[in-house]
């Protein structure tokens, strides 16, 4: 890397007005083609895991308490940063028409309630994808200076044209026959339980009429959501030290809706998808390795 | 009789001359106005057409059903007595759940062993359709008071505690150990969460018992051991037709309380509740010989064993509902001086495919042969070719009573059929049961 990396500590939470202020100057953005993304680091310096967020998030995605901090969770502890980033000027487009296309966590070390642990977040690269400009956003949490968790957030700013870096090719594979596991339930208010407790208060996942102004007929269940909650279908009943889940989204799940859960597991690992109530239509594509 | 008595203990091979059954049926469908007596019944008169049994007095006819109706306390000599054998033929009723077949097969065959008698019929019926439904347990308990009460005034302070309610709600009969409070399903479900039992490896198996068992209808194998039963030919639970696709695609169905969202048995790697009776015809081979019936096949062994599945001594001794059977085969083996690769054939009554690929899983095992068997080594692998070659009860289906029977007569057609010179001429039969226990049995040419 040729620049220098910058660094922005990010003390508070951003309340709901905040959000609406950088997403509307956000919509002015206007970058023209990007070659690399600017490289900067957010972190949040001091945060310690809240057993009561914990178990509400835990509750609304149907983990089991017995499997201890959700795998998914730190994810929640670096949304301030994610928002942060994307209001900034680094970042060179804006969040909301920016489409989630995949997520990949590595958890080195078990989390625990009470720990206090620092949250990163870097700008990523860039890939091409035949929809448009995709980036990368790396985040990482440390746990007394050791990195414990990390994960990759894969963005696409969908009608990008000349979309600049590595073209996309997804990691997960498509061949293995999956079974029928289990049936969900996305109910109508799930996408506003989830943002009461995420803070991710993205309109298109809050009421239909919010979602239509960003052109979905339905409001959508947040991504993160229904991974999560297919992932504590298919975790093991006890608590992981070590384990990796990446997904790929593949279409919006439009609230409310009964979805299906389809896995191949073999020891130490599976494949799993969420589907639509008929099995037919796959909502996402998922590998977890313990 | 013609055979000279003897006042010795001798022990006499038991032949299997062969057997019948009626086409199984799902629960509630093509059977579902039919009796077990009636089921049992034309069980029976197929065996007797079958081997010109007419007005003969046979030495016991043992047979049994799980769900019974209290009436039904003679059953079997009631069905005798409805068939075209002798009315001098005595039967009796047993119980052992989903081992009454196989273990009435064995009392027959004792019998036979000890010369106490020379021929015999071993067989078994259920119906979950026409299943007895009990008074409100409180009702009961009234109308039993009533009874008892002397005066009009005793009987009308008894009818008083009658409410409406009670008769709206029966007591059903239920596919659960009642010391657990768990279905059979969920008990497999745990029992295929201990052994790492995999859900395609289950559907693997319930996929090629429908086609092992559509291959043994289109070849025939079925034309002299099953006579048809209103208007049925043919087991209506098979699915010829059937994919892995299809397997996949259902959910499980036991996990909810045992293993939430980790579940693997389905209703297409569970046997379905089913209808049906089956019956088998065994004797002393003198008593063949003089009617000139060709013997398919002998019963030199059986075992039974339970296991205590509900950790009541300590929960060291805890062992999976329906494992007896694994421990009984050994046992068996012991006896005879054989090892479990010494067979042309393994039925193993697929009561779960869990259950199957558990039993085998942990006669591979060398933690559980060495702790839980006292074996040195563990008894093995067997070839999966030679399992269940014909189909088994996922396919099939399974009254409980009745599998028993189905077994024998089609596992002694098998080793009748093989060639002479080929194999071991040796056969294995395993069956779990509710309670915890296993019998097992073995054919031998």
């Amino acid at each position: 890397m040729g620049s220098r990396m910058k660094t922005i500590e990010v003390q508070h939470e951003p309340g709901l007005a905040s959000l609406l202020v950088s997403a509307i100057a956000g919509s002015r953005k206007k970058p023209g083609i990007v070659k690399k993304l600017p490289p900067v680091t957010l972190v949040r310096r001091e945060v310690v895991l809240d057993a009561g967020h914990i178990a509400r998030y835990g509750a609304i995605c149907g983990f089991d308490v017995a499997q201890g901090v959700p795998l998914m969770y730190p994810q929640m502890l670096s949304f301030p940063l994610v928002m942060a980033y994307v209001g900034s000027a680094d970042c060179p487009w804006p969040a909301l028409g920016t489409v989630h296309l995949a997520n990949a966590i590595e958890q080195k070390k078990a989390l625990h309630a009470g720990d206090s642990v620092r949250v990163e977040l870097s700008a990523g690269e860039l890939f091409a994808h035949e929809k448009g400009q995709g980036f990368t956003l790396d985040l990482r949490i440390l746990r007394d200076g050791e990195l414990v968790w990390q994960a990759t957030q894969s963005l696409l700013r969908v009608g990008v044209k000349e979309a600049q870096g590595k073209p996309y090719a997804s990691h997960i594979r498509a061949d293995a026959p999956l079974s029928h596991q289990a049936d969900l339930a996305a109910p109508a208010n799930i996408g506003r339980r989830y943002a009461a407790i995420s803070g991710d208060r993205n309109p298109i996942h809050l009421t239909a009429l919010t979602a239509k102004l960003f052109g979905f007929k339905r409001a959508i269940a947040h991504g993160m959501w229904t991974k999560a909650r297919a992932l504590s279908c298919v975790l093991p009943a006890y608590p992981l030290e070590q384990a990796s889940v990446a997904v790929d989204f593949k279409t919006p799940l439009f609230l409310p809706a009964g979805a299906s859960v389809w896995t191949a597991r073999t020891a130490g690992a599976a494949l799993f998808e969420v589907r639509d109530a008929k099995g037919q239509k796959p909502h996402l594509r998922a590998h977890l390795q313990y | 009789m013609t055979t000279p008595a003897t006042s010795t203990t001798s022990v006499r091979r038991v032949a299997i001359l062969g057997g019948n059954r009626i086409p199984f049926a799902r629960s509630n469908t093509v059977y579902s106005q039919a009796s077990n007596q009636e089921m049992l019944t034309a069980t029976l008169q197929g065996l007797v057409d079958r081997f010109n049994l007419h007005g003969e007095r046979l030495g016991d006819v043992v047979a049994g059903a799980v769900m019974k109706h209290s009436r039904d306390f003679n059953l079997v000599r009631e069905s005798v007595l409805s068939t075209t054998l002798a009315p001098e033929t005595p039967a009796f009723d047993i119980q052992q759940a989903c081992g009454t077949g196989l273990e009435a097969a064995m009392l027959v065959a004792n019998k036979i062993a000890l010369g106490h008698i020379e021929s015999g019929i071993a067989g078994g019926v259920d119906t979950t359709s026409d299943a007895p439904i009990a008074l409100n347990e409180k009702l009961r308990k009234i109308l039993l008071d009533l009874s008892r009460a002397k005066t009009a005034v005793q009987r009308l302070a008894v009818a008083s505690r009658i409410r409406p309610a009670m008769l709206v709600q029966p007591a059903l009969p239920r596919n659960g150990e009642p010391r657990t409070g768990l279905s059979m399903g969920e008990h497999a479900e745990l029992m295929a969460k201990e052994w790492g039992i995999t859900r395609e490896a289950q559907d693997a198996l319930a996929l090629t018992s429908h086609q092992n068992l559509a291959r043994a209808y289109e070849e025939g194998f079925f034309t002299d051991l099953m006579t048809p039963f209103k208007g049925v030919t043919q087991d209506n639970n098979l699915r010829a037709d059937l994919t892995v696709e299809k397997l996949r695609s259902l959910k499980p169905v036991f996990d909810k309380k045992v293993a939430p969202n980790q579940g693997t048995l389905t209703a297409g790697n569970s046997t379905p509740l089913t209808d049906g009776a089956s019956a088998v015809l065994l004797a002393s081979e003198a008593w063949a010989a003089e009617r000139n019936l060709p013997v398919l096949a002998y019963i030199t062994h059986s075992e039974v064993a339970a296991v205590d599945f509900f950790g009541q001594k300590d929960s060291k001794s805890k062992e999976g509902l329906l494992m007896a059977p694994a421990y009984a085969v050994p046992r068996m083996l012991a006896r005879a001086g054989l090892t479990l690769q010494d067979f042309d054939y393994y039925e193993i009554h697929e009561a779960f495919a869990a259950q199957v690929l558990c039993t085998l899983g942990a006669w591979q095992d060398k933690v559980f042969c060495r702790d839980k068997l006292g074996l040195a080594k563990p008894l093995g692998k067997i070839d999966m070719a030679k399992l269940n070659v014909h189909g088994s009860s996922l396919a099939a289906g399974h009254p409980f009573a009745a599998t028993g029977g189905r077994i024998v007569a089609s596992l002694a057609k098998m080793l009748a059929q093989q060639g002479k010179e080929q194999g071991t001429g040796r056969g294995l039969i395993s069956i779990c049961a509710a309670g915890g226990q296993g019998v097992v049995a073995i054919l031998e040419r």
